[in-house]
């Protein structure tokens, strides 16, 4: 699971509304190169959750200086842009859980597919 | 010179031993693409080839003009199912009125023929064919054909998600199944034969048989009469030998009204994969994929999600395509799920191969698509196939679970923006669905396709305005 994917998701236990961001609890994590798009992430940048996204970066340990606010013109800031892409697109958790903030139900991570699927009364 | 191209052609053999020419000179070739998607499949051939494309009045068929030297590439591209080379088309064929004197017009136009550039381009594509071993597509078409064959598919070597599924699972066939079934190694079968005729190269003649594909109510014979008549045309000016299973060259007999289109096939029928219709609506082909995947338009950082992609044919087809876009496949099934984890890998492990270390913009999660764990309004694009059967375990129905669906397409897809393409068979729910849905879609498009046998509707929506309400996540 890549953080890109991490930023999208959200827990949806019933009854909860405080279920974003799903806190990551990462055994196996792995770096897998990604081609660099410079135009793919600039525009993609502005439709994440940037909180989550170091959030995120934090659990696994690798907030990378990754500044809390968006800095202006990122988009020509090539260093800051290669940073953004590692951690959205290179960072894989492949093993662990995704815990819903609220109820703390966990959600497992196996061979990096997370598992989000509840069972019938939950 | 008739002479020559007899003797020249009788025993040639498919090794290629003889020393190809490079023409470079101008072919027409034929390629049919799934029905409904002669316009994307042009573009592509626009796009890639620099050729424009004519789309015949015979549906799911186009045409274009390439030097031969461009061959190659012709083999690369995703939206054509089957290729062709033409040897002469006739878009006025007048048509005699008893089935004798067809005959005889037949055997006429086998001796006139111009065959011997299109034989040409045909040796020259079995030395490609030989080249490139590693990829493999298969594409069952079905029949609004009354040809010798109701089912055709493609044995070229490119490649195709769905024959990785094949290689790397045993072979499993489900009802209502968007899984590829039964498919032995084409690329050794084919390798064989080849091998059998080098040894014998030089002695034996070819092997041929004659596919027709007629349609039309003003005609006096039937495919069959044609493919006979003509058949046995080309049989006695060539001299080569017929042979229904182990042929060399495939001639191509289309006639649609007083269209005639002769050509010879460029890629190879793979006949054990003619059994797939016994098993119900077929996999979605790869060219299929591609094409709904045009018509979404992908742009740099879209999220496109697949939420029932099944063994991933639609998003592995989209990021081996789009790789500035971000792909996320979902599916309820675990059995599901691991099979795209391993498509994935494999295709990974091509690629590492070929010496690429990247990977792959794409992401696998499992879940419920009536409940998707993912934030409203975060996904520009949703394409999938929607077929609902016995895969889904629930007693729920269609009737049921399109709206739930539609309705949680619409929560997570960008308003104003988004757009979705689903695939469905199930055209009367679908549309009953969607006008339920108080103005969250808007329908763009649809485009009519056959699978499988089935007459199913790509349906092109657009995302409105329309804020979803919130109030229930569970719900919807």
């Amino acid at each position: 699971m890549k953080l890109l994917t991490h930023n999208m998701l959200t827990s949806h236990v019933k009854g909860v509304t405080k279920g974003y961001p799903l806190i990551i609890k990462a055994t196996e994590v792995k770096v897998n190169e990604l081609e660099f798009n410079a135009q793919f992430v600039s525009r993609m940048i502005p439709k994440l959750e940037w909180n989550a996204l170091i959030q995120a970066a934090e659990w696994l340990g690798r907030s990378q200086d990754l500044p809390s606010t968006l800095i202006p013109n990122y988009e020509n800031d090539e260093e800051f842009l290669h940073k953004v892409h590692r951690i959205l697109l290179e960072v894989e958790v492949i093993e662990g859980c995704l815990q819903c903030p609220e109820s703390g139900r966990e959600f497992p991570i196996s061979k990096g597919v997370p598992n989000m699927l509840l069972i019938e009364d939950e | 010179i008739v002479g020559c191209i007899r003797i020249h052609f009788l025993y040639c053999s498919v090794s290629g031993a003889h020393i190809m020419q490079e023409l470079d000179e101008a072919v027409t070739i034929g390629a049919t693409v799934p029905t409904g998607f002669e316009h994307t499949a042009a573009e592509e051939v626009q796009e890639k080839l620099e050729a424009t494309a004519r789309v015949s009045k015979n549906r799911g068929r186009i045409y274009f003009d390439i030097t031969t030297d461009t061959l190659f590439k012709v083999h690369q591209l995703k939206s054509l199912d089957n290729l062709f080379v033409v040897v002469k088309d006739y878009d006025d064929y007048q048509f005699k009125t008893t089935k004798e004197e067809v005959q005889l017009d037949w055997q006429e136009l086998a001796a006139k023929l111009p065959w011997t550039n299109a034989l040409e381009v045909w040796k020259l594509n079995n030395s490609i064919k030989k080249r490139k071993g590693r990829r493999k597509r298969t594409n069952p078409t079905k029949s609004d054909q009354c040809g010798n064959f109701s089912t055709k598919s493609t044995d070229t070597v490119p490649s195709d998600p769905e024959e990785l599924w094949v290689d790397l699972e045993s072979l499993e066939v489900k009802e209502n199944q968007r899984d590829v079934s039964s498919q032995p190694e084409d690329d050794s079968e084919e390798e064989k034969h080849s091998e059998i005729q080098d040894q014998e190269s030089g002695v034996t003649p070819l092997k041929f048989r004659v596919t027709c594909n007629r349609a039309g109510d003003k005609h006096c014979f039937t495919s069959n009469d044609a493919a006979r008549d003509f058949g046995g045309a080309v049989q006695e000016f060539f001299q080569w030998k017929a042979d229904m299973t182990k042929f060399d060259v495939e001639v191509l007999l289309n006639i649609h009204n007083n269209e005639v289109v002769v050509g010879l096939a460029l890629t190879v029928e793979s006949l054990h994969r003619r059994n797939i219709s016994h098993f119900g609506p077929t996999t979605l082909r790869s060219t299929l994929a591609y094409g709904m995947l045009r018509l979404c338009k992908p742009q740099v950082s879209d999220v496109i999600v697949d939420p029932m992609c099944g063994t991933g044919a639609i998003p592995l087809e989209g990021v081996m395509e789009w790789q500035n876009s971000f792909f996320l496949a979902g599916d309820n099934s675990g059995t599901a799920v691991s099979r795209s984890v391993n498509n994935i890998k494999h295709i990974l492990k091509r690629t590492h191969d070929g010496g690429s270390s990247s990977g792959l913009p794409l992401d696998i999660v499992q879940w419920d698509l009536c409940n998707l764990p993912m934030r409203s309004s975060s996904v520009d694009i949703i394409i999938t196939d929607m077929p609902f059967g016995k895969r889904m375990g629930s007693k729920k129905k269609n009737w049921e679970l399109y709206p739930l669906c539609l309705r949680e397409m619409a929560r997570v897809c960008k308003p104003g923006t988004g757009k979705a393409v689903l695939l469905t068979q199930d055209k009367k729910c679908f549309l009953k669905a969607l006008s339920q849905m108080e103005g969250l879609w808007r329908k763009s498009h649809t485009v009519w396709v056959n699978v499988g046998g089935l007459h199913a509707g790509v349906f092109v929506l657009k995302r409105t305005a329309v804020g979803h309400q919130d109030g229930n996540p569970g719900a919807y």
